[in-house]
């Protein structure tokens, strides 16, 4: 998604969200990150507005003050931004690849089903379309930010093509906007 | 190390938001700089800002084989991608000239790569707008357009301004469609 983003090129404007649209949005992230809910008061103050910024592509990115905390395209579900799950890593369950498939992670790609299957990796249960993060063999944070291509099981049996697709990764587009 | 994999509940031990130290030279948390290209780069912003991780860090790719040479072995396995690229700031040094077909006879040339020669582009696009008394503006992340066709003299101009560009680091393309 943000592979090729670029801010200067493809942000295009903030506004402040509406008290109503902000509530919904906060309802809604808790019930899918239900992990998140003691939290939520401190990543998303009642006192600071939330702002959207728009983008190309219908992606919108999420700020409080000039901190960047969920994005979005379309209708796609609220994705945390990567420095947030680093600060709050419980939001999201963990997929763990094995430590060959950093490099290619991090240059943006796909999560192949061999990189998580292999001896290194940690394949927990999730449900197709479910968002994950990426953890990786031997390393504390996550590199990045995933949905679900395929059931786990599917995953494990079929073994082949892409499992998770990479939406957000360190030092993609997302990761260098500054607000 | 494991502590990440069961902390889909939080941990008792820690408080949160956690705090993490991003690298100041790829950005990235510490543990994936050696996955950088700039990774020596990194390893001098480290030492010198942070001692006492670079100290660790050094102690551990002692320790542990599979963090540092050998990766680089591992990566032949799987094809040619997956090599991460560097942000703009680290690139080649290059500035292209290219003349644009606008109307039927109207040119305009378009200059790009000087940012990566740190050069403020607004400050360049005035230098031209004024050099050659005509339009100028700054049109994308690293695109001036000058209206006309400057090609004659643009790279004589860029020379004299910014005597950093050497001959072999511009190019004239010649024209190009848009
Ligand atoms: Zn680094």
């Amino acid at each position: 998604m943000f592979k090729k983003f670029d801010e200067k090129e493809h942000v295009s404007g903030m506004t402040p969200l509406k008290s109503s649209v902000q509530k919904a949005m906060k309802n809604k992230i808790i019930q899918m990150y239900p992990n998140i809910e003691p939290y939520i008061t401190q990543i998303m103050p009642k006192k600071e507005g939330l702002k959207v910024v728009k983008c190309h592509d219908h992606i919108e990115l999420f700020a409080v003050g000039n901190e960047l905390i969920f994005f979005r395209q379309r209708e796609s579900p609220y994705y945390p931004c990567l420095r947030l799950l680093h600060k709050y890593p419980m939001i999201l369950p963990k997929q763990r690849v094995d430590r060959g498939a950093i490099r290619f992670i991090l240059s943006g790609a796909n999560i192949m089903c061999p990189g998580l299957t292999s001896p290194g990796a940690t394949l927990i249960p999730a449900e197709q379309d479910s968002v994950v993060a990426i953890m990786a063999e031997g390393k504390e944070h996550a590199l990045a930010i995933g949905v679900m291509k395929m059931s786990s099981t599917d995953i494990q049996t079929i073994n082949k093509g892409i499992g998770v697709e990479n939406v957000h990764y360190l030092n993609d587009g997302l990761w260098h906007v500054k607000l | 190390m494991a502590s990440a994999d069961v902390e889909d509940v939080p941990q008792k031990d820690v408080s949160y938001p956690r705090k993490l130290i991003y690298c100041g030279e790829c950005t990235m948390p510490l543990e994936f700089c050696e996955f950088h290209p700039n990774y020596e780069k990194c390893k001098k912003w480290l030492e010198k800002n942070l001692p006492d991780q670079f100290d660790a860090l050094m102690r551990l790719s002692e320790d542990d084989p599979t963090a540092g040479g050998e990766g680089e072995k591992k990566k032949q396995k799987r094809g040619g991608r997956g090599m991460i690229k560097t942000r703009k700031k680290t690139g080649p040094q290059k500035v292209t000239i290219a003349r644009m077909q606008r109307n039927k006879r109207k040119y305009v040339t378009v200059v790009r790569g000087l940012s990566t020669f740190d050069i403020d582009l607004k400050v360049a696009s005035k230098h031209f707008a004024n050099r050659f008394a005509t339009g100028s503006s700054v049109t994308g992340d690293d695109e001036i357009v000058i209206q006309g066709d400057v090609t004659y003299d643009i790279i004589d101009v860029v020379q004299d301004k910014w005597a950093e560009i050497e001959d072999e680091m511009i190019e004239d393309l010649g024209d190009q469609k848009r």
